[in-house]
């Protein structure tokens, strides 16, 4: 066997161009896997990431008719008895905050725009979602204040400034419509796009008063830490407000299905990817493989002339294959990983690329990167593996020559 | 040793059917210096081939050690060639990546033999061709004439009943093909190992001590001579 990988190292060198193209041309379709993978992976989990600090938290409570007709925010569904939810949940070491969310029609100068308005409890808000620490102009909002808080492509699609007063006209839970003025008291940038687009934020106290709601909430925003995971845990929720009939828990991940949806076609994307990779080391080691089988057809028959059994001969193409590839995978997988590393620590600004485009992603500015172990050693060992595997067509072509043909070969 | 009956060898090329041999027979004694001559197309490499198991015969039956060629599979004919035959090959067909020394070794790790013993016998084999100190050469930086030196080495280093040339000459200089054919029947009476060469070159023809001529696939004749 030692002499079989002496033998094949010792081939891999007669053609060094051709196995450092072929080489070469897998660790380039390595290095764009293990970049778009990383980026992938890093816009997914950063996504996640600000889903719970800026969207969803780990999940919500809110009325199962709530629910069903999310997409209209119906106010007449809302929790009419909130603090019958949070003593349910007392003790789960679970987080809270209230929060009333509707449709609104926001009023400024000549136009208007229709937005998600969100009431929040400026004073327990802070514990879950980390929209105060976004604000870039003016300040967040204070309890029971005639302020709004706007997201900046909102503001900036308003044309509106800090200071200025604008008129939200809704319909309260009863259908009445009413209409409220409200100074625009803070502008954030939340890494979230879905919050700063079309989302206006205020107290929650004003909510309660205009639309009527009576001390009820659309929803409980709720945070626990493990959730990446939050499956148990919102079982386990959900068990317990099985006592408060209508009341239902919703995972942050079936909240942002849409999300997920794109993440994993975007992961189907990568797979095409490792799909092309494999068609590089298909075509690159089939074809290098073979120009090598029939330069060699005579040694070959020289081999089995005396005595070497096919299967070595076969063995020693497979290691040699097995090396370009290992070649490949070395030079792919480390430059990959420079560039990874390159992506993790400083990332790519896309704002100029992108401005309020919306590509599903939860993420704006600079895009990072992340690290994907699995990918990397995945790929390192399936450049080596399809390597080899592409070995074994040619040189079983030539194998199935008879002998005395080989030994005559030109 | 090797005992050849009535073999036919017929190939198809296109729709002509060529006879390349018609019923040869032929006995081969060990430590015998046979030269297999015969004009181009008279059949001596496809006999050459039969007897060294690398093709098979149309009918007719070859014989080695008593035992029937015909009646082994594919694997049982590697392993009969790896163990007892040798080849010298006319235009040497060296692994060009591999030195001189890992060239004829390489005939000695097919058979499993240990590392120190293939290390000791291949020095041995190859000071014994003249070629100390050129151990460490590449095919490509040795003559013609080494390349076949080496080529003989790897034939013989297994110690084969039977070492199969064809044209082990013809690439060769006259001189040169003269020290190689020296070498040969050095190795064959030192030795006891069994040649046999195919040839059409009349100064090889006078170094064989028993000369079979073939002529249209047949034997013409069969003579022995003195050493």
């Amino acid at each position: 066997m030692s002499f079989l990988f002496s033998l094949a190292f010792k081939n891999l060198s007669r053609y060094r161009r051709r196995t450092l193209i072929t080489a070469g041309a897998l660790a380039v379709g390595l290095i764009f896997f293990i970049f778009l993978d990383g980026w992938l992976q890093g816009a997914e989990r950063e996504s996640e990431r600000n889903i719970i600090w800026y969207e969803s938290g780990s999940a919500k409570v809110m009325t199962s008719e709530y629910l069903e007709d999310l997409k209209s925010m119906p106010l007449k569904h809302a929790i009419e008895d909130p603090d019958a939810v949070e003593q349910v949940l007392e003790g789960t070491g679970v987080t809270t905050t209230r929060r009333t969310v509707f449709a609104g029609e926001i009023f400024y100068g000549e136009g208007s725009l229709y937005v998600k308005v969100v009431a929040v409890d400026p004073q327990t808000d802070g514990k879950i979602y980390r929209l105060s620490e976004t604000v870039t102009e003016g300040r967040y909002l204070e309890p029971d204040e005639q302020g709004v808080v706007l997201g900046e492509w909102l503001a900036q699609d308003l044309g509106i400034e800090v200071g200025e007063e604008i008129t939200i006209r809704t319909r309260t839970r009863y259908g009445a419509f009413q209409t409220f003025d409200l100074v625009v008291v803070g502008v954030l940038n939340s890494p979230n796009p879905m919050i700063n687009k079309g989302t206006a934020f205020i107290p929650l106290s004003l909510a309660d008063e205009f639309l009527e709601m009576e001390g009820a909430v659309t929803e409980l925003t709720l945070y626990f830490p493990e959730w990446q995971n939050p499956e148990d845990r919102i079982q386990s929720l959900q068990n317990r407000l099985s006592v408060l009939p209508g009341i239902t828990v919703e995972s942050w991940k079936d909240l942002a299905r849409d999300f997920l949806m794109i993440a994993q076609a975007k992961s189907a994307g990568s797979s095409i990817l490792l799909i092309l990779v494999f068609i590089i080391a298909a075509v690159g080691i089939s074809n290098t493989m073979l120009m090598a089988v029939y330069e060699r057809v005579r040694e070959i028959g020289m081999m089995r002339a005396m005595g070497m059994k096919d299967g070595a001969i076969r063995t020693t193409f497979l290691f040699e294959a097995g090396g370009i590839g290992l070649i490949g995978a070395v030079i792919g997988v480390g430059l990959g990983v420079v560039l990874n590393w390159l992506m993790v620590t400083r990332g790519i600004d896309m704002t100029a690329l992108m401005g309020q485009m919306d590509i599903g992603y939860r993420v704006t500015g600079v895009f990072y990167s992340a690290w994907h172990p699995q990918a990397i050693v995945g790929g390192f060992v399936f450049g080596v593996i399809a390597a080899m595997l592409f070995s074994i067509i040619p040189s079983s072509r030539a194998l199935k020559m008879e002998i005395t043909d080989c030994l005559r070969y030109e | 040793m090797i005992k050849v009956e009535k073999v036919t060898k017929d190939y198809t090329v296109g729709q002509t059917v060529v006879h390349a041999l018609r019923g040869v027979s032929l006995s081969i004694e060990k430590g015998e210096f046979l030269s297999i001559a015969g004009p181009s197309g008279s059949g001596k490499t496809t006999l050459l081939n039969l007897i060294g198991c690398l093709d098979k015969a149309t009918s007719g039956e070859i014989y080695i050690a008593e035992e029937a060629v015909s009646t082994k599979n594919k694997k049982e004919l590697a392993l009969l060639r790896r163990q007892r035959l040798g080849f010298v090959f006319q235009s040497f067909n060296l692994i060009p990546v591999l030195t001189a020394y890992e060239n004829v070794s390489f005939a000695l790790s097919l058979l499993g033999v240990n590392g120190a013993e293939i290390k000791k016998r291949t020095y041995d084999l190859l000071e014994e061709v003249g070629l100390k100190g050129m151990e460490t050469r590449l095919p490509g930086e040795l003559s013609g004439g080494q390349q076949q030196r080496v080529a003989v080495a790897r034939a013989l280093i297994k110690e084969p009943d039977m070492v199969l040339a064809d044209e082990p000459t013809a690439n060769l200089d006259s001189d040169t093909g003269h020290e190689i054919l020296d070498l040969m029947v050095d190795l064959n009476k030192k030795h006891g190992t069994t040649f046999v060469f195919s040839t059409h070159d009349q100064m090889v023809m006078d170094y064989a001590r028993r000369l079979v001529k073939l002529h249209d696939g047949q034997v013409t004749s069969d003579e022995k001579r003195g050493s």
